[in-house]
């Protein structure tokens, strides 16, 4: 009886518990509302707010003016083009104006790590800029930032990291994430203008001195700098990759091949030079053969010249096609070179060629044509110099054989007398059979304004063998 | 039974008749409201032997060896309120008491409410609440410590949990792996769990040899409850909101069965510290089979599985901006209160139990049980995104005013203002952190995983108890225990995510080198995975010797232990057998003798003196310095050596019941385990040029001593009004310097240190108590009581890695240039807490509605709402002296102790009803 009793109750009781009694489950489904906030945020800023570009928005701060906050409604678009993931941003990121073929970029810097999983690379953002503040980071670093507030010392005046609270009023997602094409650039089109875009550099290697070590030494407190070169030419052209102390990869072995490398422009925490820096370690594709600078098949460089003399140097053909000048043996400060002139030659019109040997163009690959020129007393433009090659000329009848202009940078009126000005590397490697190269120097020994100097020197040819 | 209520004579009729020659002392035992004759109610003159039962019809009766004069006789039955009556014994002469009566102990449930469900089983303070060993003591300084202080942590003679023993049905409980019972897998089975036994100190128990502060032994036999239900509802606002509980026994059945069964439900979406879920129920249900007269075998199963929302210590910093029930282990989500942190067990209980009494005077009681189950306690991991914390450091305006370059105030104006207005986890970003990974195909920020031990342990023993002669007691027993622990982390939610990396973001080592690099997902293991095997064979044999003057006892024991680690992932940091496979097999023998005698100078006043040594085998916890990455021992690891005395005088009147006890304690040899992330470890070795890293640290060959004294006095000043004074003071100190090394992934391991400890004095409650109290029993069944307490002398946990020379020491092995010793001893002083009141009343009152009983009963602890601090402990992260001094000089410490604080006013009422 009495059990029949309990067990009514205990039943009562279970069939209570049962409505009443429920307490924090274990469901983190994401809530349907996720983003909605953020999204509202973002349409309230389209609506009202005027978009400008990120170049214009980098225009508002000069270096060394003192920063105000910005008062009007105006926003910027960009995309994510920096990531965190792997450690080697820190509380930062930059947005670039264009998925691909963008043209600059500014930084967003954010008092919150991990930024990645928020704005993640390719993501679009809207950073409404009414109240930020837009400047540097250190005073003449080049790096021109979005930050959250100031600060002033006897340095001047830079900006302070955006706080997380603000950010979210102020730094909006869209819903798109676009691919980044990496901006395709040499090494040495990399410059400060391009800080903050993501780039791709071709046939580039880690410098030999590195080759063994890791990404980063150590022995250093936070920023390693490995180089990375590129040969197009007799010189390695090269630029820092820099990776932090914090990176996860930061123990990896520097790979040792020639590839292609995707990262991001950056400077250096003091401004003093332009440096990459990985995003990720798989942005590194250096898995080739590594490349080998170019040596010189021909050089000449002048130097077992006899100063003053006409040149007679073995090979060579000093011919003038009017006057009588021809090219000279000069030596000056223990350097030899050639130099044609027409002060004072008397001659109304003067015009001198000087052909290089034959070159044998079959016996290797990649040929360039390198030298030196420099000018002085050079008043005209009508006072040339011109560069030629022929790959029929016979040695000896010089109008007689088919000359083909070649581009070269060659010293101008706005060059410094005597300065040197190397002609860069100019691709010579289209042509077979024996090739010449000529120097065409037009002037006049009475026309005084037509009657200035060229010098040639350290005339090379590379190729790679 | 608690309440042992004198009553005068006044009312009683009670006849002396010189009709005999012999000397008679007889009466009768009626219940006090139905008057019926109560049997098996015991009956003992105090201070002598001398004892018996009622009969069927309540009926007693003594005739020999009486002692004449005045004496006093206690009438005591399970569940009834004991009661004493002075009666005069004249030579030659009867003393007959007929009608005493005593009433059921309705307010049985009163203690058990903060003890069993309380912060007993609340490992997240770190603390550690001893008051359940204490819970069915009579002794008035051991239910002071049990239920006017458990609130404030503190310990009996400063010891922790491990050193005392917890049996059900004769199986002890306590956990191998950290020695600790672990109070929530019998959590909620109140009515199940009254009929306990227990032993304090070093005194002799019949089921083992016990720890330094004693046994517990619950009978859990269904043949021994009372016929009858009971159904319990419960409203709180300290750790769940509601309880309800149902219980039924069926008295002995005929063919010589007994069921008893019971289930319960405690919840709550908070308890007093914010974001504090509570969700448990639990099952018993015994079955017993009385064979014959001689065997009885008995089954009993117990399943309480439960889930716990944890809280945080945190620093003064983050008190001051939120209050003492700010927690910052939870966060909203979708409208609801998510805490990142559950605790949750499961881990029911099997066993099977034999009585066999031999013949009148010998009984063999032999068990075998069986427990399996999960602990899993769960928590953010945030390997790819920033720390969850909303009281991360670097959220705190502390942060911003410590700034290098001088305190930024604007920027600790904002963080003070976003801590103070939300300042708990935003599952939001961490939710659409993984989103937006998912988005790009990356694995998961963040992800919630639990981490996971579960058991399963195999026991036996018998326990065998003869009476040699009416003097001489004889008990032994021996125990088996097989635990086989499997340990391991496993993801519990992704979180949004489609997977999480099975590697250590921080220094990039893999978890599972054999799988490197994989991605795990819900259920999958993550972390670390091992299991610990445990063999312990123990027996112990005691002789207790009971004389008219005297009355000793000595016990002996010797234990067999042994563990192996066994890891079944290769961490990439620890390779081969140092992580992977089974590792060194530790062996330890632990022997244990102790002796004591109690001395009766008179029936008032007695002598009682205790004494003990034991040596036994490190926890699990404190054998390995790593066990989560590798196969690593402690080193010189060895038994520890506990020596114990203690010499008390005891005071027994009609009127008042006194005990004044004096103790030592000293602990040697013992272990102590920690990890946390370290900033400025300076002398770690050329290799490591960082400062920080996230360490184990191992504190080997520690001692400590605890010497105090303890008073309890009780006086029944009128019929219905009883006073109540107690006092502990002791002093629990650290006793020698102990070794100190260091172990991370991030370096190895460090040199051994010495940490300077001597003197510093053991954290864990205060080490000075005091109570007064009254209460008040109306006749008409209602009651009232209230106690004050001071209690004092309550010290952080000093961290002992600041206490090497690591903390003055430079890299170069000189001392730190600035190094000023007057400062130093400055910033390593021990912060010692305020003191504190408390004031707690009780009170309840019950009826009787023709077969049925209610009763209220409803209690106030910390009346006054008196804000105080329970413990703390110092955060090692500044370990040398430039670092920790720089952290006190800026405006607000960014790396102070953490502390626990107290509960405010809470209260409990409880509603029952029992037929």
């Amino acid at each position: 009886m009495k059990t029949n009793k309990f067990l009514t109750l205990v039943l009562t009781i279970v069939a209570s518990l049962a409505i009443v009694s429920c307490v924090q489950d274990d469901d983190y489904t994401i809530p349907t509302s996720l983003g909605d906030e953020e999204n509202a945020r973002l349409n309230t800023l389209l609506a009202n707010g005027t978009e400008v570009s990120i170049a214009e928005a980098k225009a508002m701060y000069t270096e060394g003016d003192f920063i105000e906050p910005i008062d009007e409604n105006i926003y910027i678009k960009g995309y994510v083009s920096s990531s965190d993931r792997s450690g080697n941003f820190f509380k930062e990121f930059y947005l670039q104006d264009s998925p691909s073929s963008p043209t600059t970029a500014i930084k967003v810097i954010i008092n919150q790590v991990d930024t990645y999983n928020q704005f993640n690379f390719g993501r679009e953002v809207y950073v409404s800029l009414k109240d930020l503040f837009i400047g540097e980071e250190r005073v003449g670093n080049g790096v021109t930032a979005i930050g959250g507030g100031t600060e002033t010392d006897q340095y001047g005046t830079t900006v302070t990291s955006l706080g997380q609270t603000r950010a979210r009023t102020h730094v909006f997602r869209s819903s798109v994430t676009e691919e980044i094409v990496p901006l395709s650039v040499t090494v040495s089109q990399i410059n400060s203008s391009l800080v903050g875009v993501f780039v791709q550099l071709n046939d580039v290697e880690f410098a030999d001195n590195v080759l063994g070590k890791r990404y980063f030494d150590p022995m250093e407190d936070f920023d390693t700098k490995r180089a990375v070169q590129s040969c197009g030419g007799v010189n390695y052209t090269s630029i820092n990759l820099e990776t932090s102390g914090f990176s996860t990869f930061k123990n990896e072995l520097l790979p040792e091949g020639n590839g292609t490398l995707k990262a991001v422009v950056n400077k250096t925490f003091d401004g003093a030079s332009v440096v990459l820096a990985l995003n990720s370690i798989d942005d590194v594709n250096l898995e080739g053969e590594r490349c080998s600078l170019a040596v010189a098949i021909f050089s000449e460089d002048f130097e077992m010249v006899t100063n003053n003399t006409n040149l007679d140097l073995p090979g060579w053909t000093n011919f003038a096609e009017a006057g009588n000048w021809v090219w000279r043996e000069k030596t000056f400060d223990n350097n030899g070179y050639t130099e044609f002139s027409t002060f004072n030659s008397g001659s109304p019109v003067n015009i001198a060629w000087l052909v290089s040997p034959g070159i044998d163009m079959d016996a290797q690959d990649d040929e360039k044509l390198n030298f030196s020129a420099a000018q002085h007393h050079l008043e005209s433009p009508a006072n040339t110099l011109e560069v030629f090659i022929s790959t029929d000329f016979d040695g000896t009848d010089v109008l007689g054989a088919t000359w083909e202009a070649v581009s070269a940078s060659l010293p101008t009126q706005d060059n410094s007398w005597y300065e040197m000005v190397d002609s860069g590397l100019i691709d010579i490697s289209g042509y077979t059979g024996t090739l010449y190269v000529a120097f065409k120097v037009t002037g006049s020994g009475t026309d005084t304004s037509l009657d200035g100097a060229y010098q040639i020197d350290n005339f090379n040819i590379f190729a790679t063998e | 039974m608690k309440n042992s209520l004198f009553i005068f004579l006044f009312g009683i009729f009670s006849t002396v008749t010189a009709v005999a020659q012999q000397t008679v002392v007889k009466g009768s035992v009626t219940e006090s409201i139905s008057l019926n004759p109560i049997p098996n109610v015991i009956i003992t003159i105090e201070g002598t032997e001398i004892t018996t039962k009622t009969d069927a019809n309540g009926l007693f009766e003594f005739t020999t060896g009486l002692p004449l004069g005045e004496q006093i006789l206690n009438v005591s039955k399970e569940d009834y309120v004991a009661k004493r009556y002075p009666i005069v014994i004249n030579e030659g002469q009867t003393v007959n008491i007929t009608d005493m009566n005593i009433v059921r102990d309705t307010n049985i449930d009163l203690f058990t409410i903060n003890l069993t469900d309380d912060e007993l089983d609340d490992d997240s303070g770190g603390l550690d609440n001893i008051s359940g060993l204490l819970q069915s003591s009579q002794d008035v300084f051991q239910r002071t410590a049990a239920f006017e202080w458990s609130s404030s942590f503190f310990r009996v003679r400063g010891l922790d949990s491990e050193n005392g023993s917890v049996l059900i049905n004769g199986i002890e409980m306590n956990k191998v792996f950290d020695g600790r019972p672990q109070w929530s897998d019998w959590g909620g089975l109140n009515d199940m769990l009254r009929n306990q036994e227990l032993t304090t100190g070093l005194q002799p128990s019949a089921y083992n040899f016990g720890g330094v502060l004693g046994t517990t032994n619950m009978n859990v036999r269904a043949s021994q409850y009372r016929e009858g239900g009971r159904v319990t509802y419960s409203s709180s606002n300290r750790s769940y909101t509601n309880r309800i509980m149902a219980s039924y026994a069926s008295g002995l059945l005929e063919g010589g069965w007994s069921y008893a069964v019971m289930g319960g439900r405690r919840w709550g979406s908070e308890g007093f510290q914010d974001g504090t879920l509570y969700d448990a129920n639990s099952f018993f249900v015994a079955i017993e089979k009385q064979i014959n007269e001689k065997h009885s075998l008995n089954f009993t199963s117990m399943y309480t599985p439960n889930r716990r929302g944890k809280s945080s210590p945190n620093t003064q910093e983050v008190y001051d901006l939120k209050d003492i029930k700010y927690n910052e282990y939870w966060g909203w989500l979708d409208g609801e209160k998510k805490n990142s942190r559950i605790k949750q067990i499961e881990e029911p209980i099997f066993m099977l139990n034999h009585y066999w009494d031999i013949n009148s005077k010998t009984t063999l009681n032999t068990n075998v049980g069986y427990q399996y189950g999960k602990i899993g306690n769960s928590r953010l991991d945030f390997g790819g995104g920033a720390n969850p914390s909303p009281a991360y450091y670097q959220n705190l305006p502390s942060y911003f005013l410590a700034d290098t370059d001088g305190p930024d105030y604007a920027g600790a104006y904002i963080a003070e203002q976003n801590f103070m207005n939300d300042g708990q986890i935003d599952w939001e970003r961490i939710l659409d952190a993984n989103v937006t990974n998912n988005s790009v195909g990356e694995s998961g920020a963040y992800v919630l995983y639990e981490d996971r031990t579960d058991d399963r342990q195999f026991s036996a023993n018998t326990i065998f108890n003869t009476e040699i002669n009416e003097n001489i007691v004889f008990n032994a027993a021996v125990n088996y225990k097989n635990l086989k622990s499997k340990n391991f982390g496993e993801i519990i939610d992704l979180l949004g995510s489609t997977g999480y990396l099975n590697v250590d973001t921080f220094d990039g080592f893999q978890f599972d080198n054999q799988n490197p690099d994989r991605i795990v997902g819900e259920g999958d293991k993550y972390r670390y995975n091992y299991n610990i095997y445990a063999d312990i064979i123990s027996g112990y044999a005691q002789a207790q010797f009971k004389y008219s003057k005297i009355d000793f006892y000595l016990s002996a024991s010797l234990t067999s232990t042994s563990y192996q680690r066994e890891g079944l992932w290769e961490n990439s940091a620890f390779l081969g057998n140092l992580s992977l496979g089974k590792g060194e097999k530790l062996n330890f023998t632990g022997v244990g003798g102790k002796g004591g005698f109690t001395y009766k100078i008179t029936g008032k006043h007695l002598i009682d003196v205790n004494a003990g040594y034991i040596t036994k085998a490190p926890t699990i916890r404190n054998s390995y310095s790593n066990s989560r990455d590798n196969n690593s021992v402690v080193d010189n690891i060895t038994e520890e050596k506990i020596t114990s005395f203690d010499a008390s005088y005891i005071f027994r009147s009609p009127i008042v019941k006194a005990k004044i006890t004096g103790f030592y304690t000293k602990i040697e040899d013992a272990n102590e385990i920690s990890f946390y992330y370290a900033d400025g470890i300076t002398n770690i070795g050329e290799e490591f040029n960082d400062t920080s890293a996230f360490v184990q640290e191992t504190l080997q060959g520690v001692d400590k001593r605890h010497i105090g004294a303890e008073l309890g006095i009780e006086a029944q000043v009128t019929p219905t009004i009883k006073l109540k004074g107690v006092a502990a003071v002791g002093q629990f100190t650290y006793d020698n310097n102990p070794n100190l090394y260091l172990t991370s992934t991030s370096f190895g391991r460090s040199p051994t240190y010495k940490s300077n400890l001597k003197d510093y004095k053991v954290a864990g409650g205060p080490q000075q108590a005091y109570s007064v109290g009254f209460e008040y029993r109306d006749p008409d069944y209602w009651w009232f009581g209230a106690t004050v307490n001071y209690l004092a002398s309550t010290y952080v946990d000093v961290s002992p890695f600041l206490r090497t020379e690591n903390f003055y020491l430079a890299n170069d092995g000189l001392p730190i240039n600035n190094y000023d010793p007057e400062v130093a001893t400055e910033l390593l002083k021990q912060e010692q807490f305020d003191n504190y009141f408390t004031v707690n009343l009780t009170g309840g009152k019950s009826w009787r509605i023709g077969d049925y009983y209610i009763g209220v009963f409803a209690s106030v602890n910390n009346l006054l709402d008196e804000v105080y601090r329970t413990g703390g402990f110092e955060q090692a992260r500044n370990a040398n002296y430039t670092e920790l001094l720089a952290d006190n000089q800026t405006p607000k410490r960014q790396f102070g102790s953490k502390y626990w604080y107290g509960r405010g006013a809470t209260y409990f009422v409880n509603v029952n009803f029992r037929f």
